[in-house]
């Protein structure tokens, strides 16, 4: 790639820590690496690596230290619980994304002599039976134009280390492993994110596990590119607004059900050539007009600032009859605090006065749960054999078989930092 | 006429601290940019080290440009100040010239993958 980071450069900087300084001066004494793990064994549905995630959750102290003495920045003051956990153990990076650590490794990495060579593909492994001891790979070749390029080779004296991340990119593949993810939909990945190296790592015999895991938000929108804004400002809109289709002006679902029972509800909104018919989220303008989550969401066009229903219709091509019908019935809803149409909790709905603002929904490919197995020192695994395949190690997202069903948030970053930290104590004690 | 000279020198300075050079046809199919008509003179040599075939590397563009911390931008151009391309908080001194800047042809930089409104096709 021609960017240092891959997704870690782009995410949005959320790292689970029990313990932490903030945790704790926060006055929750009560969580630990186990707590995280109990979590994350109940989000992996059963299909869990539950060793590998105490293994890790032992080194989030030891990962987070790594982070302060390499002048990483954290948010002062916050600690907040997140998705799945049963404590506020999630703290933040000082802007909001994963590049601040990134960056800072980078430099930490130059400073030790560490040489960073871009635009470099990897195209084969060099085995010796079951050990690596090289790669061949394209030098300057000029993505993603696989055929440019010089081919070199690169001995391996100690190790090759996979960090390649997952495939959620890689189109075909994953249509392959989950037909149910189509091509309508976008992915918040970098564009790197399309597992090469996982392939060439199991065409020399590397056990991939779980690759049709794969995990979806629903909270995308199709106007704006990555993560985007969309998840933050929808923390508003599915409570205190409403989804609606464009092609009937109905609501389709209850919006506060869980990722995927919203994203199956989405994407059954189609045209009849059935391409995707976006739906929109609105809710009340004034309320939330200073609100950074509406500010930058308006200010970047990935949401719009309509006066009336009117407005709203003829934007998005909505039937106005069926919407203003729809959001009368909605209010009345709200006021009753009861949604007989999906059973929504309706505690925190607001009627709907206009002006709104209005987004466009559609649900992106987010993270691989699968890849390649490796034990817990990291080694990858060769499926014949079932024994690790000599120096060759992976980390983090390009690894499978780790979290189950679903990743919980702030947790991949945690993964990439102690799984380097615990690699390296592997390597040299397989030297 | 002085002084509108001076402009005129400024803007094009300007305009070129700010922005890529223009594109135009630098021999028979190839585009170049303007600000480096001078270079295809001298065949491909200056920036295709060794052969016009091999692809270039930062290393031609830094030994006339400088590099990214030392190239001025006009930050009074930003779509948002956190749009400033070479204070990457993504990236920040590691990434490659040509992830945002390409000789040949049109190119959005790779900020603009996610920040769309931010940046345009230079």
């Amino acid at each position: 790639m021609q960017v240092i980071g891959g997704n870690s450069a782009i995410n949005g900087g959320w790292l689970a820590i029990p313990q932490n300084p903030i945790q704790l001066a926060q006055g929750i004494n009560d969580d630990s690496p186990e707590e995280l793990v109990k979590d994350q064994i109940i989000s992996g549905r059963g299909m869990q690596n539950a060793n590998m995630l105490r293994t890790i959750a032992n080194r989030s102290l030891d990962s987070y230290n790594l982070c302060i003495e390499t002048g990483v920045k954290f948010r002062e003051g916050f600690n907040i619980q997140v998705g799945g956990h049963n404590k506020a153990r999630a703290i933040r990076t000082q802007h909001g994304t994963g590049a601040d650590i990134t960056t800072k490794l980078f430099e930490a990495g130059k400073k030790v002599g560490v040489e960073y060579r871009l635009q470099h593909y990897i195209e084969d492994f060099i085995m010796n039976g079951q050990e690596i001891i090289g790669v061949k790979v394209r030098k300057n070749y000029r993505f993603p134009d696989l055929k440019t390029g010089k081919t070199i080779y690169i001995k391996a004296n100690k190790a090759v280390i996979l960090a390649h991340g997952g495939f959620a990119q890689n189109m075909a593949l994953r249509q392959v492993v989950d037909p149910s993810l189509d091509p309508t939909l976008d992915c918040t990945n970098a564009h790197g994110a399309t597992g090469e190296v996982t392939l060439t790592a199991m065409a020399n015999g590397a056990l991939p596990v779980h690759m049709n895991l794969i995990q979806t938000g629903h909270w995308g929108s199709p106007d704006e590119g990555g993560f985007g804004w969309s998840n933050a400002l929808l923390s508003i809109g599915w409570h205190q607004g409403a989804a609606i289709s464009v092609l009937n002006g109905k609501r389709f679902m209850d919006e506060r059900a869980d990722r995927k029972t919203c994203s199956e509800a989405i994407m059954k909104n189609r045209y009849e050539d059935n391409s995707p018919a976006y739906p929109i989220v609105l809710f009340n303008y004034e309320n939330y007009k200073d609100d950074d989550r509406v500010v930058r969401s308006l200010r970047d066009k990935m949401a719009w600032k309509l006066d009336t229903l009117d407005d709203v219709a003829k934007q998005f091509n909505i039937p106005v009859a069926e919407l203003k019908q729809t959001i009368k019935q909605y209010n009345q809803h709200v006021i009753e605090r009861k949604d007989p149409l999906f059973n929504r909790k309706m505690d925190t709905a607001e009627v709907l006065t206009g002006p709104f603002v209005v987004s466009r929904i559609w649900p992106k490919v987010h993270y691989c749960m699968g890849g390649l197995k490796t034990d817990l020192g990291g080694r990858v695994i060769d499926g014949r054999s079932m024994k690790p395949i000599k120096k060759m190690y992976a980390i983090g997202e390009s690894t499978g078989g780790i979290h189950g069903e679903a990743r919980l948030s702030s947790t991949s970053c945690l993964e990439c930092l102690a799984m380097g930290i615990i690699v390296s104590e592997t390597i040299k004690s397989d030297l | 006429m002085k002084n509108l000279l001076l402009t005129a020198f400024l803007s094009l300075a300007f305009l070129a601290t700010a922005n890529a050079g223009e594109l135009f046809t630098a021999k028979g199919k190839t585009q170049g940019r303007v600000n480096h008509e001078m270079l295809y003179q001298d065949g491909c040599n200056t920036c295709h080290q060794g052969s016009p075939k091999a692809n270039t590397t930062d290393a031609a563009c830094v030994e006339c440009h400088g590099t990214v911390e030392t190239i001025e931008i006009d930050e009074s151009i930003l779509a948002v100040p956190e749009a400033h391309p070479h204070k990457s908080l993504h990236y920040n001194q590691g990434a490659s010239c040509l992830a945002c800047h390409s000789e040949h042809k049109k190119k959005a930089p790779i900020c603009a993958d996610c920040h769309r409104t931010w940046f345009h096709e230079m």
